[in-house]
This record gives structure tokens, sequence and C-alpha cells, in this order.
């Protein structure tokens, strides 16, 4: 298995100087992101997300499905993440890293647990039939903070989603094409966003937004916290490494709400830019459809 | 102790003997009766006189984390670390605390073992390499045997051939037994052995023992002699061989004149060198041994199995006490000469009996 | 009725299983369980009980590390310190029948792999690994009971083998868990060491902590709880963790002493009485 490989002493030394001294390698400030890009495709549920060199690609599929025995009235909701070769050679098909592991229990904890998703409204016939939702989440491009771009992407995906509209008539359960009825968006109750605070020096005392992956590589220890807007923290996560003040965590913590808010703002400023596009395009293809005649 | 009812916050001491023990007590305590540096001297007898009710034991045992001085005039040793600011010197093991002068470290109650040059150990071959053996001696990294520090068969000092590398596992392959010295150590810790000694070589004719989490005091302690011969008592000539590795690993072994590791008291050691390696030396096949003997070498097992048992320390004189008093207790009980058996109850009464002393 | 955590505890005060608001349940523990094991402790929070062994630090055959899947590897996730010292290996096992349903957990069990990185992540920090280069400290834990608190209980079991094993280390290395009554008001009571009905109805945090100070090791958060309250929680969690730390240290002291009574250990020296005569 190749392994990634180690920064140098000298690059160790040279990157945590520099960030005592309050400055970053790529000339960000302490608590900036790097630049967001999210493009949806022509598809419902499909989103295109970049974070500087760090792209993931996330996308919804729905289908109907016999619900868990132990759970007749949820639908049932998933998330796959995938860490190809593509992204880094260290990862391998097949062989689940502990990035990719961790992420995955991440955004399990952060989207799923926190019940984001209404998965009752997933039920059609209780115990016969639910909607089953399938994130399916790629990283296409590895540049460090993949939990924070793959939250982003699969909540952005999930908002962006519609599924077939149905309905229920005595027995009979119709599932109608987008033809004949126009999808309609999952139950979406709010959405949980992670900032992953990283930290530097001996003492865990820089503290560091959005780390690309050299800093990630050289960080002493990471700590990860998802909020929605409302100011409720869905997760939180420090996993071992070097100690940090009890203090510090809450003020990352403050500083991590602020952030989720300005992402949360930001990401619905791009799905109304979407549905706006969308909205036009289809007009236009009617319009066309006419003319055409 | 049911449940543990706390007050408010901050929650106060759950146990009121706690109350003892803070890690800043280094100051207050004061109350200590024998706190000289003497009382580190080795063996049996100079065991602390059995305090109950442990007043003069609030400072014997420090726990990781504890600070065990601020004052700065001493020096760290091993056990230990320092903070920079305020300037401390903390523990970073349990165990009980060492005076060397200025230099301050702590003993860990166990810990595995830390070789050191001189050390006679008793390992296995774990892996066998183009020049040399890797062999397991219990310490944080295998053990290296390079091939040069062997004797090889054929009588005379020459020079290793490739024959020699080729025929390597001839010498020793992988699990066979060996006693050693610890001829040099890496930075890393990790030692290099010898057998370059009529006493060291393949063990063969008995039954290894592991004594475990040894180093830190308990188990077999570094002694003027590990090895060493026991008469084992009926027959004049039943003799068995005890070699007690500083790493907590034990052979016993049938006695064969003129061979083992307890032949340093029987001659010149290295000299003879050259006469004595003979073709025995990396034989893998056990001589013929009496089952007297046999049930002798159990016994003997049985008595070091007791001694660690109960906490007492691993050492010639309390193995051949040990091993006297074993075959007093089989004489004296009515369950025959040939009993074995020193679990339990007749363990503890062996150990008593040597304590008692 | 069943008695419900929430409706409850605002009547009298009392949580379901009798305790107050900061009241830990029985702290058991024993060290050197096993004789064979370089380490070895016991460990009881009420009805949560873990064994823990450690092995090492030994140098791990190359080939063995690649076969057992469930090591947590702390190569470069260390940072700094990691990098030629010693790994920590970290193996749960948790009993089919450690909980009321009989439940088959797999060895791929993401969960399972989380507490496992979590662990060797969080020891390796507080273990002075640098003195140990190319060797592994290997630890194997097995659940034998759940009852709530599963992390904070793994966590205090592998510090008392770990210390048992001799490994150094900066300082011991403490687990607890502390919740709230309840997710909506603000003014209710937060709560310590929460079992396993109060860990599914009330959000909880686990925080471990390096000794008795306030420097944070382990913040697990998993439920959805008002970010004003994260502070009280901490608060309380770290205070707890200064019992459980003193309950440790309480337990390893207490082995060190019967050893030395035993005369297997030296008595060693004492501090206080040479600073007199120096001074």
């Amino acid at each position: 298995m190749p392994r990634e490989a180690e920064p140098s002493l000298n690059e160790r030394a040279f990157v945590v100087q520099a960030l005592q001294e309050g400055l970053r390698i790529d000339g960000r400030a302490l608590d900036q992101f790097r630049e967001l890009d999210l493009k949806f495709g022509d598809q419902y549920g499909v989103a295109d997300l970049t974070l500087g060199k760090t792209r993931i690609f996330a996308k919804v599929s729905a289908e109907v499905t016999t619900p868990y025995t132990d759970r007749p009235f949820d639908g049932i909701f998933t998330i796959t993440t995938e860490l190809s070769p593509m992204a880094s050679p260290s990862f391998e098909v097949n062989r689940p890293t502990e990035t990719e592991i961790m992420l995955s229990r991440l955004l399990e904890k952060t989207v799923r647990r926190s019940n984001a998703l209404d998965t009752e409204s997933l039920c059609l016939v209780s115990g016969q039939k639910c909607w089953s939702i399938r994130v399916d989440l790629h990283v296409l491009s590895h540049d460090g903070n993949l939990i924070d771009a793959s939250c982003l992407a699969v909540v952005a995906a999930l908002r962006h989603f519609r599924k077939p509209d149905t309905s229920i008539e005595g027995e009979t359960l119709t599932i109608y094409t987008p033809a004949e009825r126009e999808p309609v968006p999952l139950s979406w109750l709010h959405s949980p966003l992670c900032v992953t605070f990283s930290f530097f020096g001996e003492e865990a005392d820089i503290v560091v937004m959005d780390a690309n992956l050299l800093e990630e590589q050289l960080r002493v220890t990471s700590f990860t916290i998802s909020f929605n807007k409302h100011g409720e923290i869905c997760q939180g996560a420090k996993l071992g490494g070097t100690t940090v003040e009890a203090m510090t965590l809450i003020k990352c913590a403050n500083d991590a709400l602020d952030k989720v808010k300005e992402l949360t703002t930001w990401l619905d400023l791009k799905l109304v830019e979407d549905s706006k596009r969308r909205d036009k395009g289809g007009l236009m293809a009617e319009l066309s459809a006419e003319n055409e005649r | 102790m049911a449940i543990t009812i706390l007050k408010p916050l901050p929650p106060a001491n759950t146990q009121n003997a706690a109350t003892a023990y803070n890690s800043d007590s280094d100051s207050d305590g004061g109350v200590d009766l024998e706190g000289d540096v003497s009382m580190m001297a080795t063996a049996l007898s100079s065991k602390p006189s059995r305090h109950v009710g442990g007043k003069g034991y609030d400072q014997a045992i420090v726990t990781p984390g504890e600070i065990i001085t601020e004052d700065s005039q001493w020096m760290r040793g091993h056990g230990t670390y320092t903070t920079p600011d305020p300037y401390a010197i903390v523990a970073s093991v349990a165990g009980t605390l060492v005076k060397t002068n200025k230099l301050l470290s702590v003993r860990p109650l166990r810990a595995r073992y830390t070789p050191e040059i001189g050390d006679l150990v008793i390992g296995r071959i774990t892996e066998v390499q183009a020049r040399r053996w890797r062999v397991d001696v219990g310490a944080s990294l295998l053990a290296q045997l390079p091939l040069s520090a062997v004797n090889l068969p054929g009588g005379i000092q020459r020079r290793r051939t490739e024959t020699d590398e080729l025929q390597i596992r001839t010498f020793f392959s992988e699990g066979d037994l060996l006693v050693a010295e610890v001829q040099q150590l890496h930075n890393d810790g990790g030692a290099v052995l010898h057998t370059r000694s009529l006493k060291y070589g393949k063990l063969r004719n008995g039954l290894f023992l592991a004594v475990s989490g040894t180093g830190g005091g308990g188990g077999v302690v570094r002694a003027r002699r590990q090895a060493f011969t026991l008469d084992a008592g009926r027959a004049a000539n039943d003799k068995i061989d005890v070699v007690l590795g500083v790493n907590g690993y034990i052979w016993i072994s049938k006695h064969v004149e003129g061979e083992g590791a307890a032949a340093e008291s029987a001659g010149p050691g290295i000299t003879r060198v050259e006469e004595s390696v003979g073709l025995n030396v990396y034989s893998s096949q056990n001589d013929a041994i009496a089952p007297e003997t046999m049930r002798e070498i159990a016994r003997v097992r049985g008595v070091v199995e007791a001694l660690v048992q109960h906490g007492t320390r691993v050492d010639e004189d309390t193995v051949t006490r040990g091993y006297n008093e074993a075959v007093e207790m089989a004489r004296g009980d009515g369950d025959g000469p040939d009993t074995l058996y020193l679990g339990g109850e007749r363990g503890k009464r062996l150990v008593d009996a040597l304590k008692g002393r | 009725m069943p008695l419900d955590t929430s409706s409850a505890y605002p009547l009298a005060l009392l949580r379901v299983d009798g305790r107050r608001w900061n009241d830990l349940r029985r702290l058991h523990a024993a060290v050197r369980t096993q004789a064979a094991a370089d380490g070895s402790a016991y460990l009881e929070m009420g009805n949560t009980k873990v064994m823990c062994t450690v092995t090492g630090p030994s140098e791990e055959n190359k080939r063995r590390t690649a076969a057992s899947t469930a090591t947590g590897n702390t190569g470069g996730a260390g940072g700094g310190a990691g990098a030629g010292g010693a790994e920590v290996a970290v193996e749960i096992v948790v009993g089919g029948f450690s909980s009321v349903d009989r439940k088959r957990r797999g060895r791929g069990d993401k969960r399972i792999h989380e507490l496992q990185t979590t662990l060797s992540k969080a020891l390796a920090a507080a273990l002075h690994t640098h003195l140990y280069p190319r060797s592994t400290i290997a630890l194997s834990l097995h659940v034998l009971s759940q009852d709530g608190s599963l992390l904070a209980a793994l966590l205090n079991a592998s510090t008392l083998a770990l210390v048992d094993a001799g490994i150094p280390m900066s300082d011991l290395p403490v687990a607890c868990t502390a919740g709230l009554t309840s997710a909506a008001s603000a003014a209710d009571d937060p709560l310590v060491d929460l079992n396993a009905q109060e860990e599914q109805e009330l959000p909880f945090l686990t925080l471990a902590t390096l000794g008795d100070t306030d420097r944070v090791m382990v913040l697990v958060l998993e439920t959805r709880v008002q970010a004003a309250r994260l502070k009280d929680m901490v608060d309380l969690a770290a205070d707890a963790c200064k019992s459980v730390h003193k309950s440790l240290r309480e337990v390893v002291r207490r082995r060190g002493e019967h050893m030395v009574e035993e005369g297997a250990v030296e008595k060693g020296a004492s501090m206080a009485m040479d600073m007199d005569i120096d001074v």
C-alpha cells in the first residue's frame, strides 16, 4: 500500500513557525476558508463542491424498497463515502482507510443521527413500502478538510434533491414520473454543517480553520464540531491527540457557530440561484419546443 | 462503598483518605520514618519491616503525573520528566522514588526488561537473517546476535566463512533458546548479544520458565551470580543447573559436567573456549534424563513460581533455600517426598518459611 | 409505569437509578488481573465492565501487524511527537453478551473502529512513546458489560493497564461523561456519569482529560444540544474527571503499597525528609 509521503522536518518547522507568527503558507487568515464553489448538476441531487483544491462530488438517488422490519414507519437513509485512488494514491479500493471510516462516521453522526432528514416522511405504506434515499459521496481530489467539504456537499445535494411525487388511493400506490407531476423536495428539518479546527504548537494553542493537506499532516490534533443555524450542536468530536484547554474548545464552538451561519447563508443563496436557473431553463425549453412545431 | 455521593461543585474528595495524597504533598509530609537512601540495598534480608497502617508509606508510591519536587537542584532520571514552567520534576511511571546523589528517578512497580551491558539473559530466536539472529529477550525491541559473536564449532578461533553463513540455521534456528550476555546497546535501546564464552550458548536438557513483569524490582534481580548449580538432594551426583536471566526468563536443567551455564564456577571460562567448544554446543538433542532428575527440575520450577506468586524476589539465595525448604516440606507432611505441588497454601507456607528467617 | 429519565427527575431530583445529579457510579478497579500480560486492569463504572491487557512495548512482527485489521495506527496522526515513537495499537472486542439484547458485532463495525482510533490517538499523546522507537504497544480491550459511558470506561481501564505495564506517561488520562436532563430548556441540571438508559434519552458528551488539569484529550458529543449548554457539560465532565483521576490514582497507589509491604519492591526514598536536611 503506497503510503502518503510525510512532510520533511524542515517543512514541518517552517509551517509551524509561520503559524506561530500568525501566518499561513497560503496567505489566508487563521479562520479563513479557502475559496468555495458549488455547482449543481442538471439532475436533481447532484452537487459538485470545490474547496480550494479539494473537490467533492455528491449524488442523491431514491428508490422504493421495503423498510427494515424493526422500523416499519421509517424510510431508509444511507450515506456511502468512497475515497478512491483518484483522490490520493494512499487510498485503496475496497479497503477503507482510517480517514474514510472517520469521515463516514462523522457524516453519519452529523447528518443522520441529528435527524436532519425526517425519515418518517419517507414511509409510503407502513411496513411494506418506503423510500430509500442514498447519498453517494466521491472524493475527487483531496487537499485537506475533507470533513467540512463533504458535509457541505452532502447537505447541498440533499437539499437540492427532488424525489418523485407519490399518491395513495386506497391500496394503490402511484409514483409519478417527472413529466406527470413535478418532483417534490425531501422533508428537510435542519442543515447541520461541520467546521473542523486544527491545532498547532506544543500546547495546541494555535487554532486554524479549514486546514489544507499539509497542515492536516502537521497538526497535533483536531476538533470537528457540527452546528445548524439555530445554534444547536449536532455533534462534536475531538478524537485523541494533544490535549487542548477546555476554554479553547468552548471558544472554538462559538467561532464555529458564526462560520456555520455564514456557510448556511451561502448555501441558501446557491440553492436559490440554481432554482432560478432551472425555472428559466424550463421555460426556455418549452418555448423552443413550441417553435419547432 | 456503594454509590458515592458527591457534594455540589466542586466535588469534594470521595475517599477521606485521599486528602493525604495530594499531588503537591511532597512538602507537607515529613512523617516518613525510614526515608534514607540506604534502603535500596538489594537482597531479601533488607526487605522493609512490615508496616501495617501505611502511615509510613504515604510518600512511598508515586503515580504518573505526580510532582516529585519543584526544587531545581535535583536532576531527573528514569521514570520522570520535567516541566519547564514552573520547573518541576514529575513522575511518569508508578513506582518508588530512588535518589542517587542529586539524581531523582522512579523505579517502576513493573516494567518490561531494559537491557544493560553485561546482563546475562535468556532469549529465544525469533528470526534468522543472513548474518545474524534476532532474539526475543522480553525487551521492547528484539535483540541481535551477530554470527560473529558466537563460538563456532571446530575448536579453534577462525574466520567466519560463507559456509558458516549458509549453515546459520545449524547453530541456532527459530525457536531455539539460548543464554547470552548483552555486549552492546544501540541508541534506541536495542541490545546486541554475544555467546563467546563457555557458559553461554544453546540451552537443552531442561525447561523454560518466564517470570512476567520483571525489571521493576520483583522477579529476577541483578545479582552477583545469575547461574548456579543446585544439589538435588538424594543422589549425590544429581545436580540441577538454574540460570536466572535478568530479563525474567529462567532455565532449569539437568547438570552436565563441564558444560552449561553454571560451568563458570567449574573452571576457567573464556581461556578454555578453544578446547571446549565441542560438537555438543549446538546440539538439539537432549541427553537421557532420569525421572528423578526431572522431578527435581519440576520442583525447582514450582519453587520459582511460588516465589513469584507471593511477590518475593528470585535470586540464588531464595531459590536454593526455597528448594531445600520444599524438599523438607514434601518429606514432612506425609504426602511423600515425591509431592511436587507448590501452589495455593503450600506455596504460601513455603514463602512464609523463607521470610521467617 | 416504567421510569423515564426526563419525567422523573424534576419531581424528586433523583435519577432513574437513584443517584443525584453529581453522583458518580461505583468505580471499582483492579490492576494486574492477568499474570501473563505485561500490564492488565479490570474496571467497573457501575454496570459497565471492561478488561484491558497491554502487551509491549515490543517489536511487532510486520506481517502480523498487517494481518490484524483492527489496529489504530498513530503514524502520522500523532503529529510531531508521533514520528519515530512507539505505535499504539488498540483492539476492542465487545462481547455479544455485554448488552441487554444480544447483538453480534462484526469486525468491520465502524463504531468500534472509531473507538479504537480515538483511544489509540488519545493514549499515544499521553504516553512517552518516543522512548520506544520501532516498537508497538498493543492494548486489547474486552467489553464484558455495557451500561453507558463505554468510551470513558475503556479509556480509564487502558490507563490503569498502561500504568501497570510501567509505560511512562505525562499524566493519567481519565474520562467521564456528562449530560443534560433535557435538551430543550436552559434551566435544568447537568448530570455526570450517565448509564445506558440516560445515554439513550438525553444529550451527553464524553470528555477525557489529562490528569486533573482542564486540558481536554477527547471530547465526543453525538447528540443535539443547545450551544449554550456545551460549557456547562464540559465543566461538569472535567470536574468528574478529577474525581475519577483521584480514584484511579488511589488504585495504583494501593497496589504499589501492597507490593512494598510484600517486599517485592524496595521501599522508596522520601522527598520530604531529605529536603529538610538540605535546607
